[in-house]
């Protein structure tokens, strides 16, 4: 390989620094063991549930969560190269794998298919099946009768289809590109993908929306809200970054890619958390609910009172706290993002808060008083015992299992190549920066 | 400062075209200048000569005009009362708040440019920082107008603010009218502030150059005794960035505090949840339009093209492209989502902006702002100074119409078909629109004038001498941009 624009002495580009080694194997084989134990175990206490809601609900929880993440490390990889970014390839690589996990992540998804092929479907997604709903809720039924245009299951499963195609493409593309660089070296796929990125953003924009919308928003199908999809956008930086900077400490935990991840790199993956995971992340979801609550139209105003009685209060509690006050002062300065494992607790945090997020907008059922309730005490009042059930082991089980075969995953792919673009263009650019 | 001698520059042939970037190389963002002195006079040259180009005049004398019209209007206004504007019932707001809020969004963009733009390490954005951040400090002066104007009675506007009176009355803090009295004072207030502390050191420099006393004077007393020393520059750079963080929230805090005045109240149109991103996209799309507007002619008539090169075009118009979108999807949105909600006046509100009596400001809308900006997906149209000139210009107009869209269409067919009107601007309505951007062109025209136009300062540390190892390099182009400290 040459590296003769970058100053040998300094960097330490051999393929020992660049690759990781057999504990990374080991690791990433029993994860994806304990994963998968962790999803057998799931599965066994889920079989014959007679909360077959409860369940497919904790399940969806964790499958967006690590929907999330790989959709923030496709986000991460397209927004470099659309903005033609120079300091981030060396942190560029872990982005790409987590992208390229999309292309096997619709796997996750064969079970809410398994659901529909057995007719179950409507313990997750309520309208799918309307005559129930109709005999249960009549009035929820007359207004989801309006979308059946939009949702039914067909089409449902039409675009889900489409999403993991558009996704699957997207982060393969993104992926085998960057790896094909590695042997070419050269600026010609750097140039194609910036072409290519500019479109990759729209189909995103656009795929992201409608997967929050048919995933999240229509568990609560008679409930809409236009910055949803957003919302979820945010949420997919939160997990994204987190785990590209638990990634990045990893690599450096074990040993390798040393001085090439500097506290430079860190401070600013601590940087875009901060802005995109805490900040933006709050500012949309202040925007949704202050106009929903000032507004307070009883069709939008349910939703958000579902999540504020009982336990759900507590927790959306932890969430604002969580997700951005104590975070927000935690990394607000500047050294916690450059000490790398002050950076990985704060990672850790949000990953966690980032689930914890998802929780939030999938457990919780808009109860049907809330429509006839005539004052908001009399529906707290009734709804004082709502718990959010977050102490269910299936919950921690899913999560866990869920977790350890994603980064088992994860690891595995990231152990075959090269940790860096190492013949990006742009590398020497990357290596040398400095905050200053 | 003006002219430390530096290395030898890259030989360059008058270059005109910086647009292509070769991965691994920067391009470079000032053309044909050889020194760092040949920047102080590209830029000095505009303040310090005596004869300014005839368009210059023309244009200021046109501004002029309009602004004297825009008094008369305002003038008659109060002296007859707000019925010389076409508001009936239920159209109680209309182009007073349509050009309030097209104002506020005109000034995003230099907020952004200054803050955003400097966080994200956007080194191009020092050559056009200063007059974008001039252009806001302007529109927010002409937005400031109109609520102000609209009121009735104008002679207690102060009530707006929180005074304490011996009529122990005050403003309702629970409307977002008065969010926007402190958001967009705020805005203002740290707009002017950014923008004034980013000039010290250029007016030091004006102020070294000036040859008669006058000039001396006026420009040293703003210079604030700025001498360029190390200290000053150490914690000038301090002060820089503290004050891009702290307008950055403002970026996004002030639109969607605009957005709020609508989004809050339960009016199909208005009441909808992505209204803070939204306007937020929208007032930076609009924002950078304006600025190409102005940037284009301005280049120019003043011999900036060098400062100001193509690139910085070419960037800018891409922004405006993802503006755009992001504009062009919340609209998709909007549309969808009202038809998803089941709520007949939801859907009504919408069927009725395309359809209804206002569907060609619906239909404007949506050709300037969706549909023609797609065109800056081609480089050539983003490159080519005609092509951006109008396609800047369509966007103006576009966002122009967007909130006259929501504003009046909302309003003039709410909830009780009896109470259905149509708005009618009168010729007050109009010549007070027209009149603003004859405020807001005489503003931007004296600071061209007599201003720096251009950050000297920051553009200079943008040039490839401003590397402390320039020299090691000189023969190696390569490595000329890469990273500063190879």
């Amino acid at each position: 390989m040459s590296h003769a624009a970058l100053d040998a002495g300094r960097f330490d580009l051999s393929s020992q620094n660049l690759t990781l080694g057999a504990p990374a194997s080991l690791l990433s084989r029993v994860l994806v063991i304990i994963g998968v134990v962790l999803l057998i175990v799931s599965g066994m206490m889920a079989w014959g549930t007679d909360d077959l809601a409860m369940v497919s609900k904790s399940y969806l929880v964790s499958f967006m969560w690590i929907l999330a993440i790989s959709l923030g490390g496709l986000f991460f990889t397209f927004v470099q190269h659309l903005t033609h970014a120079g300091w981030s390839v060396a942190v560029r690589r872990p982005a790409e794998v987590l992208a390229a996990n999309l292309a096997w992540i619709w796997i996750f998804f064969l079970p809410i298919v398994f659901m529909w092929l057995r007719g179950d479907l409507d313990a997750l997604f309520i309208w799918a099946d309307m005559e129930h709903l109709r005999a249960h809720n009549p009035e929820e039924a007359d207004v989801v009768a309006k979308k059946e245009a939009y949702l039914n299951t067909g089409f449902f499963f039409t675009r889900a289809v489409a999403y993991f195609v558009t996704w699957a493409i997207l982060g393969t593309f993104f992926y085998r590109m960057s790896l094909k660089q590695d042997s070419e070296g050269g600026s010609r796929i750097t140039d194609l993908l910036q072409k290519v990125s500019a479109p990759a953003a729209l189909l995103f924009g656009l795929t992201v929306t409608f997967a929050a919308f048919d995933w999240l928003m229509s568990l609560s199908p008679a409930w809409f809200s236009t910055i949803f999809g957003v919302y979820f956008f945010a949420g997919t930086c939160t997990a994204g970054f987190s785990a590209m900077i638990l990634i990045c400490v990893y690599i450096q935990r074990s040993g390798r890619m040393k001085g090439l991840i500097t506290s430079e790199h860190y401070q600013d993956l601590g940087k875009l958390l901060f802005a995109f995971g805490m900040v933006f992340w709050a500012y949309i979801g202040f925007s949704q609910y202050m106009l929903i609550w000032y507004g307070n139209i009883p069709e939008e105003t349910g939703w958000f009172l579902s999540r504020q009685v009982g336990d759900w209060s507590l927790l959306s509690l932890a969430l604002l706290a969580g997700h951005f006050i104590i975070p927000f002062l935690c990394l607000i300065s500047r050294w916690p993002k450059r000490y790398p494992l002050f950076l990985m607790v704060g990672a850790v945090w949000m990953i966690i808060f980032a689930w914890l997020d998802l929780y939030w907008l999938v457990m919780p059922v808009i109860p049907e008083d809330v429509y006839t309730a005539t004052s908001y005490t009399e529906f707290a009042d009734a709804h004082e015992n709502a718990s959010t059930h977050l102490s269910t082991p299936i919950n921690w089980s899913l999560f866990l299992g869920m977790a350890c075969c994603y980064f088992g995953i994860t690891l595995g792919r990231l152990r075959r190549h090269p940790l860096l673009p190492e013949r990006d263009p742009r590398l020497k650019e990357s290596l040398s920066f400095e905050n200053i | 400062m003006s002219s430390i001698p530096v290395g030898k520059g890259i030989p360059v042939d008058h270059v005109v075209d910086n647009t292509a970037e070769h991965p691994g190389e920067r391009a470079p963002l000032v053309l044909n200048m050889h020194e760092f002195n040949d920047v102080t006079t590209t830029v000095c040259r505009v303040a310090e000569s005596r004869r300014v180009p005839m368009a210059w005049y023309v244009a200021f004398v046109f501004s002029l005009g309009l602004l004297g019209f825009l008094g008369f209007c305002i003038a008659y206004l109060f002296a007859t009362g707000v019925g010389v504007w076409g508001l009936n019932n239920p159209v109680m707001w209309a182009f007073d708040i349509t050009n309030f809020v097209f104002w506020v969004g005109i000034g995003h963009a230099g907020t952004l440019i200054s803050a955003i733009l400097f966080l994200f390490r956007q080194k191009w954005r020092t050559g056009i920082n200063r007059f974008a951040e001039a252009m806001t400090i302007f529109a927010v002066i002409c937005a400031g107008i109109f609520p102000g104007i609209h009121v009735g009675r104008v002679w207690v506007i102060y009530w707006v603010f929180p005074i304490p009176n011996q009529m122990e009355m005050w403003p309702q803090f629970r409307s977002p009218l008065l969010w926007d009295v402190f958001a967009v004072s705020t805005y203002f207030t740290v707009s002017l502030l950014f923008w004034y502390t980013g000039m010290v050191p250029d007016l030091a420099t004006l102020r070294d150059r000036a040859r008669g006393k006058i000039r001396q004077i006026g420009y040293g007393l703003f210079a604030l005794g700025w001498r360029g020393s190390n200290r000053h520059w150490h914690r000038y750079e301090r002060a820089y960035l503290l004050l891009a963080a702290l307008s950055t929230p403002l970026v996004l805090s002030v639109h969607s505090v605009v957005s709020f005045d609508f989004a809050v109240s339960q009016l199909p149109g208005w009441h909808t949840t992505i209204f803070p991103p939204y306007f937020v996209a929208g007032a930076i799309f609009s924002g950078f339009a304006m600025v190409v507007t102005l940037a284009v002619p301005a280049r120019e008539l003043f011999g900036l093209k060098d400062l100001i090169t193509l690139r910085h075009l070419d960037n800018m118009n891409k922004i405006i492209l993802v503006t755009g979108s992001m504009v062009g999807y919340a609209y998709s949105i909007e549309f969808f989502i009202a038809w998803y909600s089941g709520a007949m006046y939801e859907k009504f509100a919408f069927l009725n902006r395309a359809f209804g009596q206002y569907w060609w400001a619906y239909f404007i809308m949506v050709s300037c702002n969706v549909i023609t900006p797609q065109l800056f997906w081609f480089k050539r149209i983003r490159t080519s100074i005609w092509g951006m000139f109008i396609l800047s210009l369509i966007v103006n107009i576009g966002m122009w119409f967007e909130r006259f869209v929501i504003i009046v269409s909302s309003l003039a067919n709410d909830f009780l078909p009896t109470s259905w009107d149509v708005f009618i601007p009168t010729w007050v309505d109009i010549g007070t629109m027209i009149g603003s951007f004859g405020l807001f062109m005489t503003l931007f025209l004296l600071f061209c004038r007599y201003l720096p136009m251009i950050a000297m300062a920051e553009v200079k540390a943008v040039m490839p001498e401003a590397d402390p190892h320039h020299d090691d390099h000189a023969s190696d182009a390569k490595d000329e941009e890469g990273g500063a400290n190879s």
